[in-house]
């Protein structure tokens, strides 16, 4: 058997090192940035772009070996195992933070309350009491006995305001990729690129209703310094936009190789990765919307 | 009794994306016909689940979370 069948050997590359100088340099800038030294933002600045110009050069360099049929079965098998380990992070990302939200909502914040052990809290803190928070802004501020100002919820966030309106853009872009995706097996190209372009858009919608919806939060008092809930709160969703956001990045890549022909109806496993990446973007924010507003 | 409903709905949905991932790593062009399949299966899934919710709160029938001070 010709060893080109079990094998590619790709050549030497200098991309590596780019993208490390790219990292350290990201790092340096944001280290030195959070401790106020004036060059810090320039240089993180700087890193971001060699990170992301070592992006473009390094995968562009992997499509164009695709495209010119240097890869095999075998390089196709590596490629959906390292997917699957990427997913699997992923998968633990999420599940350590919506473990986190359970804990404290169910468990730790009522512990402190005197759950189960009729624990005298206020001697915790002057004038503790066990509130979970969630949904509640507009959020004035009161003044213990000792001195100390707290936020006391007031009323609840409208649940069929932004999230609702967000979870069913989320929605529909799933819709509208899955519409992208049979249009790509049926070899409809200008479908597919409709589709995906419409896929991206509600994705964007999405990405900016979020930021009014942090506007209002933030206004109304809830800030990631907020308690356990403002902690998980933003730690989910800010998470969750971050992924949105690559995802959109991502489908924006796989909308010019459409257009670039780099796909077929039964060679696009770049699609394929994209997409379902996309449906799991989704369904961790069917998760956040559940069981923050609903169980 | 719909805390139950809409978990169980959940949990089948996380299955069906499941599903497409396996026939993603796998890989050969029947998994590709499962992959899209599943997928689809789970947008139907999040929609009608979706639209549970909104309907039965819209009828009364569920409150969402209040503040538990």
């Amino acid at each position: 058997m010709d060893n080109k069948q079990l094998y590619y050997v790709p050549n030497g590359t200098y991309w590596p090192i780019i993208g490390s100088v790219g990292v350290s340099t990201l790092f340096i800038g944001l280290a030195n940035q959070m401790h106020g030294v004036e060059w810090g933002m320039t240089v993180m600045l700087l890193g971001l772009a060699i990170l992301i110009f070592m992006l473009f050069g390094w995968l562009g360099q992997v499509v164009n070996e695709s495209v010119s049929g240097l890869y095999n079965d075998k390089v196709d098998a590596s490629f959906r195992l390292g997917m699957a380990w990427f997913i699997f992070s992923e998968v633990m990302f999420f599940v350590a933070f919506f473990i986190a939200l359970f804990y404290a909502r169910n468990l730790s914040v009522p512990w402190l309350g005197g759950e189960g052990n009729n624990f005298f809290t206020p001697e915790l803190w002057n004038g503790f009491s066990a509130t979970w928070q969630q949904i509640a802004f507009n959020t004035p501020s009161t003044t213990l006995q000792n001195g100390t100002e707290i936020s006391v919820p007031v009323k609840l966030v409208n649940t069929w305001g932004l999230p609702a309106l967000n979870t069913a853009l989320l929605l529909l872009s799933g819709v509208t990729l899955t519409i992208a995706h049979h249009a790509l097996r049926a070899g409809k190209r200008n479908n597919l690129i409709f589709w995906l372009i419409a896929t991206i858009f509600l994705g964007v919608l999405f990405l900016g209703f979020q930021v009014a919806e942090y506007g209002h939060a933030y206004a109304d008092g809830l800030k990631l310094t907020s308690g356990i809930y403002g902690s998980t709160f933003y730690m989910l969703t800010g998470f969750h936009g971050f992924h949105v956001t690559v995802g959109a990045l991502m489908l924006t890549v796989i909308l010019y190789r459409v257009q670039k022909g780099h796909f077929s109806k039964d060679n696009h496993f770049a699609f394929e990765g994209v997409a379902w990446y996309w449906h799991f973007v989704d369904v961790v924010w069917l998760g956040l919307f559940f069981f923050v507003y609903w169980l | 009794m719909f805390k139950i409903l809409i978990l169980t709905l959940i949990l089948i949905i996380l299955i069906t994306l499941g599903v497409g991932l396996i026939n993603l790593v796998k890989g050969k062009s029947q998994n590709s016909i499962t992959l899209f399949k599943s997928l689809k299966l789970r947008i139907i899934l999040s929609a009608v689940l979706f639209l549970i919710v909104i309907f039965s709160a819209y009828m009364g029938w569920i409150e969402p979370n209040k503040v538990n001070l």
